[in-house]
């Protein structure tokens, strides 16, 4: 094929804009490990180069000065609590609405579908004192709960279309081995949908890793607090302290895990949260 | 399958019952006793908590602010639909269309933003625009353009269109991929077709790809508007607070202070429900214009 002068320049300039793009997304979290690394005299010289020597001493400062060790800890704790959590409330449920007959599973299925469509907002006033009546107000397991649900919609809409590609004559076979309905779900339906499993699990998980709202709202004591809260706490602090080397490295630590799984999982996350949105 | 109707329904039970207990208590009783709250005068304490009828209503008619955490919201969304729209249709194209070899590197890297926290995001952002050692202020200057350099997120006209460019920033990745995936479904032969009937690749992407591509559009617009509309207060809270001067408060920012900070439970549900319903009749009534014949060549 002949390519016109035209064309040719035409796809070396449609790189211009992608480049722009890539350090638009890049540069920010590049500067952001940058920043950890630097002194806060070093922070306000030269804000956005790079630092003169690698200094820990911000991460130290952040675990000593603001406990932020105690925050991972909580925020690990709510995320895998809530992802597992999530995960033995929906599995069941997404199995009985795809495969089992009962009336009014289209209603429920349509219940549990429209409400990722619904502000929450409208419902966290009632939810703090029903927490605080429950005795899990400022409480990380109390918060894993409401995360796990919030959650639910999701992970069962996702799981649903999973657990619907799986061969019926399997479960049948099983069942004529002399396998309980419950011996289908746990040692047939699990295995053979793990891979929506640990999609849904991931993006959970991240969401939970990363959810600054509820937190902000539901736990009140900074022994309780999430990272994100930590963060969030730590930036109000530097507006007085100005420790933003602290704040860098606090960052870097919320953001560190997020890159990891990214990195692994890069392919599942995107087609799981692209499909959410097209059918949800 | 050999099976008694008693055991299916407690298998039945088994599956659904646990679920949907928790699922009514932290997530539907929320919301109808949210709606129940929004007509009582309530501070907090079970003591003082008075029926006032329409009373928050009243209130929510005469509330200068309210008007206004209105408009911030719909300022937002329909930003954010242009600036995320046109950018990820732009880099859609460019990476599906055009032959580029790094192509993936691209989807990775833009992608990624979509799942950072709004906490990083946000305080990221609240550096790039620092007035002292910001990017955005820097990068001005750098051009010579200081008279152009403010102090954004503290300026009471600047701090709204402010937000705009971290939203965009950080949610371009994922439509760009639900641009991408509809792209990929189009048939190569209508491209030949238009290349054949002498269609430039701008009509081509007007005539073909648009219209084509137009189920993945509504559902992109649709998800980026009820995001905003019941999530645009994360980013608010983050970066400015709702301040300056209440100008960049958006309604679920608005109930958070009015509810979490002032103590007006009451006042603070009668927003919630202001916001539901807002967001309910904005996605019917965006339905209903972005209806749209099934187009099949």
């Amino acid at each position: 094929m002949k390519q016109s002068v035209g064309q040719i320049l035409g796809r070396g300039g449609i790189r211009i804009p992608l480049i722009l793009w890539t350090i638009a997304v890049l540069y920010p979290i590049f500067w952001m490990f940058l920043g950890s690394f630097k002194s806060n005299a070093e922070i306000y010289r030269n804000p956005w180069g790079f630092p003169e020597t690698l200094n820990w001493q911000n991460y130290i400062d952040a675990w000593t000065n603001f406990n932020i060790g105690s925050s991972v800890w909580n925020s690990f704790i709510v995320t895998i609590v809530g992802a597992v959590l999530t995960l033995m409330l929906a599995i069941p449920t997404a199995y009985a609405i795809e495969r089992v007959n009962f009336r009014g599973s289209k209603y429920l299925f349509t219940l549990y579908v429209s409400a990722m469509m619904i502000p929450m907002v409208l419902g966290w006033i009632p939810l703090f004192f029903l927490l605080s009546d429950l005795h899990l107000l400022d409480n990380i397991f109390g918060l894993a709960i409401v995360y796990a649900v919030s959650q639910l919609p999701f992970t069962i809409f996702v799981l649903t279309s999973f657990i619907s590609t799986i061969p019926k004559s399997l479960e049948e076979a099983a069942a004529i081995d002399g396998l309980s309905p419950y011996g289908v779900l746990w040692k047939v339906i699990t295995p053979l949908s793990m891979s929506g499993i640990i999609t849904v699990t991931i993006m959970n998980a991240i969401q939970f890793w990363n959810e600054y709202f509820m937190a902000l709202i539901f736990l009140q004591s900074s022994e309780n607090y999430t990272l994100a809260l930590a963060i969030d706490f730590i930036s109000s602090e530097a507006q007085y302290t100005n420790a933003w080397g602290t704040l860098f490295a606090s960052l870097v630590i919320a953001i560190v895990p997020v890159i990891i799984l990214y990195a692994i999982f890069q392919k599942r996350i995107a087609e799981g949260m692209t499909e959410g949105a097209i059918k949800g | 399958m050999v099976q008694s109707k008693k055991q299916k329904y407690l298998f039945l039970a088994f599956c659904l019952v646990p679920t949907f207990i928790l699922f009514a208590i932290f997530t539907l009783y929320p919301l109808f006793s949210g709606l129940y709250y929004s007509f009582f005068d309530w501070s907090g304490s079970s003591s003082n908590k008075t029926f006032i009828g329409f009373g928050n209503y009243i209130k929510l008619f005469h509330d200068a602010i309210i008007p206004n955490t209105i408009i911030h919201d719909y300022f937002l969304v329909v930003t954010k639909v242009i600036g995320i729209m046109v950018l990820a249709m732009f880099f859609a194209v460019a990476l599906t269309q055009l032959k580029i070899k790094e192509a993936p590197f691209y989807r990775v890297v833009f992608f990624f933003p979509n799942i950072m926290s709004v906490v990083v995001i946000g305080i990221l952002w609240t550096f790039i625009y620092n007035p002292s050692i910001g990017l955005v202020n820097s990068g001005l200057e750098f051009i010579g353009l200081e008279s152009l350099a403010k102090p954004w997120l503290g300026d009471e006209t600047w701090a709204l269109p402010s937000l705009v460019l971290p939203s965009v920033w950080a949610g371009i990745g994922l439509f760009m991929l639900m641009l991408i995936g509809g792209i990929s479904n189009i048939d190569k032969s209508y491209y030949e077709a238009a290349e054949i009937d002498g269609a430039t690749q701008w009509q081509q992407f007007w005539r073909v790809t648009v219209p084509l591509l137009w189920p993945q559009i509504k559902i992109a617009i649709l998800y980026i508007v009820i995001t905003t509309l019941n999530g645009s207060f994360v980013i608010v809270q983050v970066m400015t607070g709702g301040g300056p001067n209440n100008a960049t408060h958006v309604m679920g920012s608005y109930l958070y202070q009015q509810a979490f900070v002032q103590f007006n439970f009451g006042y603070g549900a009668t927003i919630g429900v202001m916001i539901l319903v807002l967001s309910l009749l904005t996605v019917l009534i965006l339905q209903f214009f972005m209806r749209r014949e099934k187009v099949d060549y």
